[in-house]
């Protein structure tokens, strides 16, 4: 199945044998959309990487950019003024929002239940918009600078910000709605793609597929980053209905929930932003940006684990590459969805072939940042 | 509010695996230090160097006895220029999560500052050091961690490392019938076409002058 196939999301081919209608064993090939970021970025500036970062999950474009920003800070060893690190946040939490509706757009069409993919493309647009405030563009937003953030948040984004973020948690009761009594719906995820909690972390699965089986484990407050510890969140987890763990349902359940504790970070975010959510800083200016040293020296490692969309992403970059330090000598780039991919693979054996779009959307798989 | 992981949990966590793993492994030529970070919190984290030979015995300690649950990095690196004993590196990264199965019906919210002990999640670089050569060997750990396994090849594939004892080792990101021995990011594949250097702003070279003959940027 793939590379080209609606249920794939993204470039991979998945090879399954069949025994009549239930699988049997499968295979997952990657390396599709494989551009060699990696090698790419030995020969950039630490500036200069950011818009490939954003490119590695297009879909969650500002989580990934900030991934690299925090490992290049810790490379260069460069402060960020608060303010930059609530404004960090709550472009990461939108962006959060925008990306498991793109996740349930695309799901829920894989279920068969195409009105979802409207619904959500509309009110992901209003997201869209939002960071097209901040970044300049609708998906690839070179935002985060190594030290701050490129420009203050415009007058009135906040009120923006708020109204959006107000209508849309009406709207997800509205999905929850037209979903949760559903009985296809429930039919074809409930029972479906069981994973355990242990099996997945062995497997290096993280972050909502593992809050699906039970345990709220987060980076953001394990691996503490930006100013999470200030604000009013929980890391929104399941209770699986088995012991043989999460299912497609505990998955999706996990995801509209995140969606929730998202509006309500970001809601409590502009209340405590430093500097007040309705004033606009000069580019530049102390409050958003701190100009930070832009060689590295050999043998100077900058390392960062951030919780991206899809899981824990970790940048690794050492320092001492050309122009005496000014380009990284190897960037490596960690994509919580390059391990998940294979052990959702191995997870569908045992099902009937209808049930892999369900297994697979669940996860949410982007290959943007599996090949990079 | 859900709270975070303090500094006083994390450098108490840090420390402990610092003198578990001295007193299991001190004086045999693995390295371990507690480092901190420079970035977000500036958090503490376990960097150990090891010798190849002694991986395989430090890992499955670390899994069974760190509970070092989760591998998530495999970083290969190329050092041509490098010194003797450092002519390629493996850098392995692990995090120790507390994510137990879930007895049914039934889920695990951390009291956050109240974690102590094995449950403190922590940070693990793990470097390796290799020889000069053109066949860097590491033993795999693809036994111990299913995560390792995928990681593994696809450093294989990118940079060249191989890994003893990996079983199916087959192309992950480059396409299936790359050329035997092509590992693009090793150092001698360049960067650019022919060495030409561009200058960031100035693709066609217009604002080019001969003293920047040679020049990368």
């Amino acid at each position: 199945m793939g590379p080209q196939h609606p249920m794939t999301h993204g470039l991979w081919t998945l090879r399954v044998k069949v025994d009549g209608e239930t699988v049997v064993d499968t295979e997952a090939e990657l390396g599709y959309i494989h551009r060699g970021v990696e090698k790419i970025c030995e020969a950039r500036d630490f500036t200069q990487i950011t818009p490939y970062c954003d490119r590695l999950c297009y879909v969650s474009a500002m989580t990934w950019a900030n991934s690299y920003i925090y490992a290049a800070e810790d490379l260069l060893e460069a402060d960020v003024p608060a303010r930059a690190e609530y404004i960090r946040l709550i472009s990461a939490e939108i962006q959060r929002l925008a990306s498991h509706l793109m996740w349930l757009g695309a799901f829920g069409p894989d279920i068969g239940n195409l009105t979802l993919m409207t619904w959500c493309m509309r009110d992901r647009e209003m997201f869209l918009d939002l960071l097209q405030e901040l970044g300049g563009s609708r998906m690839h937003y070179n935002y985060p600078r190594i030290g701050g953030v490129k420009r203050d948040m415009p007058i009135g984004f906040a009120d923006r910000v708020i109204a959006k973020t107000k209508l849309f948690e009406k709207r997800l009761d509205e999905y929850e709605m037209m979903l949760d009594e559903s009985t296809i719906w429930l039919v074809r995820l409930q029972g479906v793609g069981y994973s355990t909690a242990e099996s997945m972390v062995d497997a290096g699965v993280s972050g909502p597929n593992v809050r699906a089986a039970g345990v709220n484990y987060d980076v953001r407050w394990a691996h503490p980053y930006s100013v999470y510890d200030e604000i009013d969140w929980e890391p929104s987890v399941e209770k699986p209905t088995s012991v043989k763990g999460a299912d497609c349902y505990d998955r999706y359940r996990v995801r509209m929930e995140e969606m929730r504790q998202s509006c309500r970070m970001v809601l409590d975010a502009l209340n405590k932003i430093p500097g007040g959510k309705n004033t606009n800083y000069a580019n530049g200016d102390e409050m958003i940006y701190t100009k930070a040293p832009t060689r590295a020296p050999e043998g100077a490692t900058g390392f960062s684990n951030y919780e991206c969309t899809r899981g824990a992403s970790q940048f690794y970059i050492k320092g001492g590459g050309e122009g005496r330090g000014k380009n990284p000598y190897r960037v490596s780039i960690r994509s919580p969805m390059f391990l998940t991919i294979p052990y959702v693979a191995k997870t569908m054996i045992g099902y009937k072939i209808a049930d892999i779009p369900a297994i697979m959307g669940s996860f949410d798989p982007c290959i943007g940042e599996t090949d990079r | 509010m859900v709270g975070s992981i303090t500094p006083e949990q994390n450098a108490t966590a840090a420390e402990a695996c610092l003198a578990a793993i001295n007193d299991r492994f001190g004086g045999s030529g693995i390295e371990t230090s507690v480092l901190n970070h420079s970035n977000a919190k500036k958090y503490a984290f376990v960097r150990i160097v090891c010798p190849p030979q002694h991986w395989i015995a430090v890992s499955k300690w670390m899994k069974y006895d760190l509970d070092v649950n989760y591998c998530s990095m495999v970083t290969g690196t190329h050092f041509p220029d490098g010194s003797p004993e450092r002519g390629w590196e493996v850098a392995y990264h692990f995090l120790r999560q507390p994510v137990r199965n879930q007895t049914p019906n039934t889920c695990t919210v951390h009291d956050v500052e109240g974690l102590s002990g094995m449950d403190i999640p922590m940070e693990f670089e793990v470097l390796i050091p290799l020889p000069h050569g053109d066949s860097p060997t590491v033993p795999s750990i693809q036994s111990i961690w299913v995560g390792a396994d995928w990681n593994e090849k696809e450093t294989w594939d990118l940079v060249g490392i191989k890994f003893e004892g990996h079983v199916n080792m087959h192309r992950v990101l480059n396409p299936n019938d790359s050329p035997e021995g092509f590992h693009p990011l090793q150092k001698q594949h360049k960067l650019r076409y022919h060495d030409y250097n561009e200058m960031y702003d100035d693709p066609q070279g217009f604002m080019r002058k001969p003293a920047d003959e040679g020049r990368v940027k």
